[in-house]
């Protein structure tokens, strides 16, 4: 065979391993990604939860039944925030007031979560 | 280990750009029937087959050295087992497997017996060889300084290969060159002779297109990588650097004498063109291949330092220059200005001189007297005095809680003489050999924080100001310094009103970590892209404002504002006090409030203060009340002004520190 020939070959087999190595490489990690996303919302979708949180009570709306708190990191489901959430009982609202820190357990199918206990926290 | 490190880094890349540069020196050369020549070419192709062992052996033994310093055991650099961890987990083990596998190939192809009679097949066989040692060189640039550079990692990676690839065919056909032409020039190689001057002549042309790509590629590196002149003098990186460049120097000027006296000398023949000068020629051309191995073993020595850029500059004079020197002095200013003219005069006549091949002597002579003359009117007035910690970074960012520690460390130590306002008015002053300095002045913009750091460490014994280096941390220091900045700041910001000044950012908000009850604490910075309505407010008297406020918290949200709200007095129950009617649902901080309160009050004097922030973290307005509701509609024009002002493309504040 003659050497050019040779090199030609060698450059291709280069490109095209590298290319193919390369792409077998982007797909595998692309299928595994998006396997982890379905399996991770079909872990949570559907599901039952329940956190519990730490917040403050800012508002209170009790013909609404809801409690507007500014609450902590709500793992897999809601950064900190000033949010509204629903309670299950008026007991739980009438239990805490406004400035109130609270820890809270917030349970439910999301987006349905309501509060369904809260307690006082005693900040130094 | 570190010397070894050093030396087979060095050994590592002189044998990779080698193998670079000696095959492109073949393919430049290009083939010959002549059997001087050929002899020559084989000898290099024969020694490019050694040169791929060693760089492969050498690069074994950085790896090991690098394993043994990311496991943190001298003992990793012979394990097999630490040594694939590395290859296989971590980029620059990705690389290293990446550049291996290329010289394994490249030493398998040279390997080869392939029939070179024909020229295509000569061509494609030799500029294999060039293009697998380029592609086992080029990656060493994803694993060197130039990745661990953030952001455009992209663009360093790119910039330091070029220069990596251009430097080897450079530094790499030196040698080949030289023996080349140490050949010809010997009565049993005369057949090679024209061969070798064509070669001489097209290695010339080609390496002066390298050197400006080194330079070009050289100096975008050293801006990323160095960025100042304080990095250049005061950090080892810099001054490694600087022993480079005065080393390519000596190179320049050798290459500038091989390529206009002796390349012209090479062909025809008498006492000093033909085989003299050929001799001559080989002699200087392996002077320049011993000088860029020099540099190479500065280069490995740069490779294995922390770039300038990350390092605290120490700065060697006791001067420096600056710009900052000529404000509000006219005369000054002027005698610089005229200074910088003759200057540029006798840059002209520089380049004239370069240029023109008449009146050379008299326009360079002439250039250097207007340079020398320029530079002695001109610099002077520039001088400003310089500590060797002028140029180094607060360690302590300008932070909200560092400031209020600095308060009260200025409070504690500092007012007695400086007075409590910082005018340099303090009782204890007035026995001082010169007055103390008035803190609140604007001349900060010719002392830089690193100065300020030197006199709070060493005093001012001239001045009576004593060192506090021996009774503050370095942190503590930082702390002042931060708080002396806020101070000249919010004595500047005296004439800030409550309206914007669109275009103008001056006044840097600093920064702050506050909680509202138990949740995660937040930081102002993390608000940067929104405008933020910092209220510093005192109840009762801001109640009916509060209200007004928590009234059109949507307004507010949907023109993208976010307020924060800071009691004066940190009370942790201020959430409570403000009580259940209005619903007041932007955060009031109940934790970090006293140094918000400290650090801000020192722009504003009012119980109740609202700081207008813009999207950069800048302070656009401050309104100072006692409270009371007031024209809401103007803010909220404000804000939207803000929202639609045009995002300069300047560093954020952080970056900037006087």
């Amino acid at each position: 065979m003659r050497a050019w020939k040779a090199v030609v070959l060698i450059n291709l087999a280069l490109i095209v391993g590298g290319g193919w190595g390369y792409a077998v490489w982007g797909l595998r990690t692309a299928r595994l990604e998006r396997e982890l996303a379905v399996a991770r919302a079909a872990a949570l979708a559907g599901v039952e939860r329940e956190w519990i949180v730490e917040g403050v009570v800012r508002a209170i709306f009790p013909e609404l039944n809801v409690l507007v708190i500014t609450h902590g990191d709500i793992r897999d489901y809601m950064p900190a925030m000033t949010m509204g959430f629903r309670v299950t009982s008026p007991k739980i609202q009438e239990a805490v007031s406004v400035g109130d820190a609270v820890r809270f357990t917030l349970r439910g199918v999301p987006p349905n979560v309501a509060v369904t206990a809260i307690q006082k926290i005693i900040t130094r | 280990m570190y010397a070894l490190g050093l030396i087979a880094r060095w050994v590592h890349l002189t044998s990779s750009l080698f193998l670079v540069g000696a095959s492109a020196m073949i393919v430049i050369a290009g083939p010959s029937d002549r059997s001087t020549a050929r002899r020559w070419e084989h000898r290099i192709l024969s020694s490019a087959r050694g040169l791929a062992v060693v760089a492969f052996a050498s690069g074994l033994v950085v790896l090991g050295v690098q394993t043994a310093l990311f496991e943190g055991r001298a003992a990793a650099a012979l394990e097999v087992g630490a040594i694939g961890r590395v290859l296989v987990e971590t980029q620059t083990g990705r690389v290293w497997l990446v550049r291996f596998s290329f010289l394994v190939m490249l030493a398998a192809f040279l390997l080869l017996r392939l029939s070179v009679e024909r020229r295509a097949d000569w061509r494609a066989a030799r500029g294999e060889v060039a293009l697998l040692g380029a592609a086992a060189l080029v990656p060493i640039a994803a694993a060197g300084h130039a990745a661990a550079v953030d952001p455009d990692t992209a663009r360093a990676i790119a910039f330091d290969g070029l220069h990596v690839v251009v430097a080897g065919v450079w530094v790499g056909g030196l040698l080949p060159l030289a023996l080349l032409l140490r050949t010809a020039a010997t009565s049993e190689g005369a057949d090679a002779r024209p061969y070798a001057v064509l070669a001489a002549r097209r290695f010339s042309r080609l390496a002066l297109c390298a050197m400006v790509m080194l330079a070009v590629t050289g100096a975008l590196l050293a801006t990323i990588h160095v960025g100042s002149v304080a990095g250049f003098v005061g950090t080892s990186y810099g001054r490694l650097l600087l022993a480079k460049l005065v080393l390519l120097g000596l190179v320049l000027l050798l290459a500038s004498v091989n390529r206009t006296v002796l390349l012209a000398r090479l062909a025809g023949d008498g006492p000093t063109v033909g085989r003299p000068a050929m001799r001559r020629l080989s002699g200087f051309v392996v002077a320049e291949g011993l000088l860029a191995l020099a540099i190479l073993a500065v280069v490995a020595a740069l490779s294995v330092t922390p770039p300038a850029r990350h390092e605290a500059p120490v700065w060697p004079f006791g001067i420096r220059l600056s710009v900052a020197a000529l404000e509000g002095a006219t005369a000054e200013a002027t005698r610089t200005l005229i200074g910088s003219q003759i200057a540029v005069l006798g840059l002209v006549a520089m380049i004239a001189g370069v240029i023109l091949r008449t009146w050379r002597l008299p326009l360079v002579a002439l250039a250097l007297v207007a340079l020398g003359a320029g530079a002695g009117l001109a610099l002077p007035p520039l001088a400003i005095d310089a500590y060797p910690t002028t140029y180094l970074r607060p360690s302590v960012p300008y932070q909200a809680a560092s400031i209020a520690s600095g308060a009260a460390l200025y409070r504690e130590s500092c007012a007695a003489c400086h007075g409590s306002e910082g005018a340099g008015d303090g009782l204890a002053g007035l026995a001082l050999p010169r007055p103390p300095a008035d803190l609140r002045a604007p001349h900060t913009a010719q002392h830089t924080a690193g100065d300020l750091f030197w006199w709070l460490t060493n005093g001012i014994p001239a001045a009576g100001m004593p060192g506090f280096g021996a009774r503050f941390t370095e942190e503590q220091r930082w702390d002042l310094i931060n708080f002396l900045r806020a101070l000249s700041a919010g004595y500047a910001a005296r004439g800030m009103g409550p309206s914007v000044e669109l275009g103008r950012r001056w006044l840097v908000a600093p920064d702050f970590t506050f909680a509202v009850g138990p949740t995660p604490p937040r930081a102002l910075k993390e608000y940067r892209g929104r405008v933020v309505l910092l209220v510093l407010y005192h109840l009762p008297g801001a109640r009916p404002r509060m209200s007004q406020l928590a009234g059109r918290e949507g307004t507010l949200a949907a023109l993208g504002a976010e307020v924060i709200a800071v009691p004066t007095d940190a009370a942790p129950d201020a959430i409570r006090r403000l009580g259940a009617e209005p619903r007041v649902l932007f955060p009031i901080v109940t934790q970090g409030a006293t140094a918000i309160v400290t650090a801000y009050g020192l722009f504003a004097g009012s119980p109740h203060a609202e700081f207008l922030i813009d999207r950069q973290g800048y302070i656009r307005a401050i309104a100072q009340s006692r409270g009371e509701a007031a024209e809401l509609e103007t803010l909220l024009a404000q804000i939207q002004e803000l929202n639609q002002e045009k995002t300069p493309a300047e560093a954020p504040p952080e970056e900037h520190v006087h």
